[in-house]
């Protein structure tokens, strides 16, 4: 999971409008836009009470998809048999 | 002779430093590929069988994870037949924009708690599963195992955009399937269904 970090404005606030923001919402969670932008989104998120909610309820989401990934059973089993593998492939420092 | 036996060893060595590593990344990946154990197992042997013969070519210090997910999703498809690779996608930011509307449709309903429930996960990966495989690659590379875009498009072998219209259209789909289970399982209330088609 990403950590969600807090961004500086090197040149004061832009201002977006809530359209702009829900449009660049889930590139803002995915920390994929300039530092000016995610600043700008960042901004308008802590003062719009109608964007606020849609991010938290964006970044509870991703949270429980980063939660719900599948875990091996038995992946000390697993890990034996890649290794008996490539043995018989021949490797040897393994 | 001793040359040859060292370069080998250097070259275990490395493998095992750099691919070995990754095993549990990769299972992971395997898993929510295959949806089933027994398959991920041979998937995940066959993809380091195919990265330890192929390990000449693998640049060291690069992405070794991405070059390994990268072999085993190919190795998925062909096995798969390279089945629902192609799937119409929308603008990513229309994408965002439906997104929305799944919000409106519980706006007053605590589904942000319940995304959070403990005995949603089944319901998540299930859902996962079902997704077309190029939209589950994509949530899984960058929710998942935490990947930026162009990583995620490097394994995948496309384009930035291109990554970015799966996973959204990957997410809001996610959460539709979701949003009906927990209508169903009375988690969200389902008199708000009827608002899923208007827009914003």
């Amino acid at each position: 999971m990403k950590l969600f970090r807090r961004h500086k404005h090197p040149h004061g606030p832009e201002m977006l409008d809530c359209e702009a923001v829900m449009q660049q919402l889930w590139d803002y969670l995915d920390e994929e836009l300039s530092p000016d932008r995610m600043a700008a989104i960042q901004s308008h998120l802590a003062m719009c009470a109608r964007c606020y909610p849609q991010y938290e309820f964006e970044r509870s989401f991703l949270t429980a998809l980063d939660r719900a990934q599948q875990e091996h059973s038995d992946p000390a089993g697993l890990r034996d048999r890649v290794a008996g593998a490539l043995r018989a492939e021949g490797m040897v420092e393994i | 002779m001793n040359d040859e036996t060292d370069a080998k060893r250097d070259r275990d060595r490395a493998f095992q430093r750099e691919a070995l590593v990754c095993l549990a990344d990769v299972t992971r990946y395997a898993l929510a590929l295959t949806r089933n154990e027994a398959d991920a197992d041979d998937l995940v042997q066959e993809t380091f069988l195919r990265a330890y013969r192929s390990w000449d070519r693998y640049e060291p210090g690069t992405e070794c994870r991405g070059w390994l997910f990268t072999i085993c999703r190919n190795q998925f498809l062909n096995s798969r037949a390279r089945a629902q690779r192609e799937v119409a996608l929308e603008a990513p930011e229309l994408e965002a924009r439906q997104a929305a509307m799944v919000h409106d449709t519980v706006r007053n309903s605590p589904l942000e708690e319940t995304w959070l429930r403990a005995d949603l996960a089944p319901a998540i990966q299930r859902a996962l599963g079902e997704l077309p495989e190029v939209l589950r690659s994509a949530v899984i590379l960058v929710d998942m195992q935490d990947m930026k875009y162009d990583e995620a498009a490097r394994v995948l072998e496309v384009p930035v955009g291109t990554v970015r219209s799966r996973l959204f259209r990957g997410r809001r789909l996610l959460q539709e399937a979701l949003l009906t289970y927990a209508q169903d399982a009375g988690y969200a209330p389902s008199d708000t269904q009827a608002d899923r088609g208007s827009d914003r």
